[in-house]
């Protein structure tokens, strides 16, 4: 029988190996996604048991997990509150937005590069600790941002800058805005509440309009008309005349495309850089129906509109430029009416552009990543989303935008010229027409760079109804450069 | 060392060159040290993990486990001195784990987080596990003690046969309140008391298989028509096959438990096996089971339901439902990783019964896959160790016998880990030594008897001649 017996204790050990052999499947190759599951708590509540990493900006804390008095529990805490909402989100029990939902493995620290260190720590019994996420935001810049927003008087609004050789955003911020302290709380009926209550406010505080909310542009999408024209040589160099007519006919219409306050525009064929720095609905209206829908449209998708993809890391709503054929309709089209819709995160790119020679940078929020023993696990390395124009073609749109702000007919003249401050501003206006027939508020957008020579900041401001853009908006992009460049 | 051993081995010395195999109880004594250090680590670790100081009861409990086991380790002394020296230590690791893991499952949360309360356990979960142990102790020394020798059971054959099927058929016969636990309808109902009298039935079953096989495996292993090679079995010895096969059926229909059914039947083939050594008796009990419940599987809802959950634990609304108790075990094991939260740091609670049946998602979750594998190890070294002894032993019927206890526990493991971990469909079944209950634990406890028993005999020397003749048969007495 002892032969049977040998076979027997084969097949036990066939059973214990299929045994080990599973244990393993579930216990290393699945336990990622089986810890990860929704359903499972486990993950979850374990998260309040270990301090998370925190979120730092030029040296602040942003955001910072602290010990609750008498428990061995954290509680997330945001020293900043609302100002920093919209890029740190907030870390409930039932779940994350902003860079701690974006960072959350790393914060956490379950990200697998920090596998080797909480293993480490394990071993060496050190408490379990997430990564610190350092974020490219400038606190001087933000807090300007956000309190230029507020102080404007309740309209919605958002601000962002960005760092236009590497794409760094340097402000991002949004009004109204919430607070995230109040989604700390680890009571689940109170945070129920809390969360209605900012979920049922038709302030709509949670929403980040400074990447989630999508306006028309505006005059500001002359920037890119502009950029088409020379591009596309229809026009030779700031200086060469174009038609701008007081009226101008849309064909297949009884309508009129009229300049602001029905004026004219210089002599009805000024340089393209006057009827720019007035900001003539006409002569751009006439050069966007010159140079076609598809080709305005090619050249704003290089100025990163209609890009379903982009992430800072947090998700970008696309800004968007219509397929548009009809002569008329591309005239609204190539002054930011019709069907255009931009964020302002899209605003502060498109001076970017420019102001970096013609190169677009990918924006980013998250310069750097430390693991809990300070080696550097992440390091953003900056890149080019895009070249949208040549380096004279760039120069040709500084000029004239240099000319929007200095030339005492330019729009933003009595708003965003700092000359006396030291300064040059490079910007372009929009005023965007809302309501049916034009009735509605106004939406003033506003788009620049500076120094505009040797440009450090690219702002984009968009205020809701806020009426002209050099009135609402290019107050608060001056703001927040003047707060970047530290000008008193 | 006790006065036996030493009187075996002075006796053998003048003038005999035969080298003595050794009792081995001091490297007994020395793993169960091992083992009780083991124990009280990991008890103390849960104590630190949940409150972050030792628990209260370490001395208590402590000292009543190394009472129990030490109390074990004597009656082996006395009782069975030639015993395999692993199984002891062995089991009562198990043991002990089994108790600090219940402690642990009792007192739920963390300081800060209270956590959940298993509704099924009680305050004195851990001192009722204590006592069955030290029950299980007493009915590991009691078998010791009355079956000097394993073959003595071989006169009880028909008689533990019928015990055996007596005590599987009990709690069909009750009325469901005296019967059902968790749906499971396998329990004897008295009083206060409840028992699972299917664990001791395991081994009443056993003991007949062994019996009956030995005195008709010649019979049964007669060869019928040949097809495809393999010796067919004559169609008139197909009858125990059929009758054991129908047996397991009717538990899977009427106690709605396919693993006790997969148990037994799967114990008998393995020993007819062995008795015949004939591989198409092998095939033949595999095809009868695959059949028998992929049959059930259509006819009955509730054995359909649990193939359902073993292939789609995940799918639709499985793991709110049906597959809850499966999939919050898997999420504990996932969760736990390779090195687990530490005892006392995850949420073992939150998945159902994780006390009983899912007692090794609860080890998996909080010791990680290391702590599991070694479990695991340990289970199968206590397989190994009873197999060895059936190698051993030259009686057949004790040989037959220590080999199906070996596979049972073997099978057992398999089949609840295996359902467990989502390698087979789950089916519930003890974990032997670790889940709570006293039934499981003292029925466990006494096949680690009947293991050292079997062992000690095939170890004992035999009784020297006086005169070196050579040829003398010795014939021990039964």
């Amino acid at each position: 029988m002892n032969r049977a017996l040998l076979r027997l204790s084969l097949a036990c050990l066939a059973m214990f190996v299929l045994l080990l052999l599973n244990v393993n499947y579930v216990q290393a190759f699945e336990a990622g996604s089986l810890s990860t599951r929704p359903l499972n708590t486990r993950t979850f509540d374990q998260q309040f048991q270990y301090q998370r990493g925190a979120i730092e900006a030029g040296g602040v804390k942003v955001a910072e997990s602290r010990l609750i008095k008498g428990t061995n529990e954290y509680q997330r805490y945001y020293p900043f509150g609302s100002a920093y909402a919209p890029v740190t989100g907030y870390d409930s029990i039932y779940g994350a937005t902003g860079i701690e939902a974006a960072e959350n493995k790393l914060l956490a620290g379950t990200d697998p590069r920090l596998a080797v260190h909480n293993l480490i720590g394990l071993l060496t019994g050190k408490p379990k600790l997430g990564a610190t996420v350092y974020l490219t935001i400038n606190p001087k810049a933000q807090q300007a941002a956000y309190q230029a927003l507020k102080a404007d008087g309740g309209h919605d609004a958002a601000a962002v800058a960005i760092d236009p050789s590497t794409g760094a955003i340097l402000a991002l911020a949004s009004y109204p805005s919430f607070n995230p302290n109040a989604y700390t709380t680890l009571d689940g009926t109170k945070l129920d509440k809390i969360d209605l209550a900012y979920r049922k406010d038709p302030a709509q505080p949670l929403l980040n309009r400074a990447i989630n909310a999508a306006y028309p542009p505006g005059s500001s999408f002359k920037v890119i008309t502009s950029a088409a024209a020379f591009s596309t040589g229809k026009v030779a160099n700031p200086q060469t005349t174009v038609p701008a007519p007081t009226n101008l006919a849309l064909p297949g219409t009884t309508h009129v495309l009229i300049n602001d306050g029905n004026e004219a525009c210089g002599d009805g064929h000024p340089p393209i850089i006057l009827a720019f720095t007035m900001s003539c609905n006409t002569a751009f209206g006439a050069l966007g129906m010159k140079l076609t829908g598809p080709v305005l449209r090619a050249h704003a998708d290089d100025f990163g509109f209609n890009n379903p993809n982009l992430t800072i890391p947090l998700d970008v709503t696309p800004s968007v430029f219509p397929h548009v054929t009809d002569p008329a309709l591309t005239a609204y089209s190539a002054i930011g009416q019709f069907d255009d819709q931009v964020t302002p995160l899209q605003e502060a790119m498109m001076a970017a552009a420019i102001a970096n020679n013609g190169t677009l940078m990918t924006p980013y929020l998250v310069q750097q990543v430390q693991a809990p023993d300070l080696t550097t696990i992440q390091n953003a390395s900056p890149s080019a989303l895009s070249h949208p124009v040549s380096p004279q073609v760039a120069g040709y749109i500084r000029q004239m935008m240099v000319s929007v702000t200095n030339n005492p007919a330019g729009t933003a003249y009595a708003t965003a010229n700092q000359q006396v401050a030291g300064v040059l501003i490079a910007g372009k206006t929009g005023t965007a027409q809302n309501g049916v027939n034009n009735t509605g508020l106004n939406d003033a957008v506003f788009t620049c760079f500076a120094p505009a020579y040797s440009p450090r900041i690219a702002v984009g401001v968009i205020v809701k109804g806020g009426g002209f853009g050099a009135d609402a908006a290019a107050p608060i992009a001056v703001q927040i450069i003047r707060a970047y460049l530290g000008l008193k | 060392m006790t006065a036996a051993p030493n009187t075996a081995r002075t006796a053998a010395a003048p003038g005999a060159p035969v080298p003595m195999p050794r009792g081995r109880r001091g490297t007994e004594l020395l793993m169960l040290v091992f083992a009780l250090a083991v124990v009280l680590f990991a008890y103390a670790s849960v104590g630190l993990g949940l409150n972050g100081k030792l628990p209260s009861g370490l001395v208590v409990y402590g000292v009543a486990f190394a009472a129990i086991v030490g109390g074990a380790h004597l009656a082996v002394r006395w009782l069975a001195p030639w015993a395999d020296p692993l199984l002891l230590p062995l089991a009562a690791l198990l043991n002990g784990l089994g108790i600090v893991m219940i402690y642990r499952l009792q007192a739920s949360g963390r300081g800060g987080n209270p956590g959940l309360q298993i509704s099924t356990m009680s305050a004195s979960s851990t001192t009722y596990q204590v006592l069955y142990s030290a029950a299980g102790v007493a009915a590991f020394v009691a078998v010791l003690a009355f079956i000097r020798e394993p073959r003595v059971l071989q006169r009880y054959t028909y008689t533990l046969g019928a015990v055996g099927l007596v005590l599987l058929a009990i709690p069909t016969l009750l009325p469901s309140s005296m019967s059902v636990v968790n749906g499971a309808k396998v329990w004897i109902i008295i009083g206060g008391f409840s028992i699972q009298p299917g664990e001791f039935a395991k081994l009443a079953l056993a003991v007949f298989f062994a019996g009956y096989l030995v005195a008709k495996r010649d019979v049964l292993a007669l060869a019928g028509r040949r097809f495809l090679g393999i010796d067919l079995p004559r169609g008139r010895d197909l009858g125990p096959v059929l009758i054991a096969w129908a047996a397991s059926l009717l538990i899977l229909v009427f106690e709605t438990d396919i693993g006790t059914s997969a148990i037994f039947f799967g114990m008998f083939v393995a020993m007819l096996y062995v008795a015949t050594q004939r591989t198409s008796w092998l095939l033949i009990g595999i095809g009868l089971f695959l059949f028998g419940s992929y049959t059930a599987s259509k006819l009955f809802g509730h054995v359909g339901e649990r193939f359902t959950i073993w292939l789609h634990p995940f799918a639709g609304k499985n793991p709110a439902g049906p597959a809850y108790q499966l999939v919050q075990g898997l999420e504990g094991m996932g969760f736990g990783g390779v090195f687990g939260t530490g005892l006392g740091h995850g949420q073992p609670y939150l998945t159902p019964l994780a006390q009983s049946d899912f007692i090794i998602s609860a080890f998996g979750e909080e010791l990680g896959l290391t702590g599991l594998m070694a479990l695991l190890l340990v289970f199968g070294l206590i397989v190994q160790r009873g197999l060895r002894a059936a190698v051993a032993v030259r009686d057949p019927f004790s040989k037959l016998l220590a080999g199906g206890l070996s596979f049972v526990v073997a099978l057992q493991v398999f089949v609840i880990v295996g359902g467990v971990t989502g390698l087979i469909p789950l089916t519930g079944v003890t974990t032997p030594f670790l889940s709570q209950g006293g039934s499981s634990l003292i029925a466990s406890w006494a096949l680690i008897a009947l293991l050292m028993r079997v062992s000690d005999t095939a170890r004992r020397p035999a009784p020297q001649p006086i005169q070196d003749e050579g040829m003398t048969q010795v014939v021990r007495a039964g």
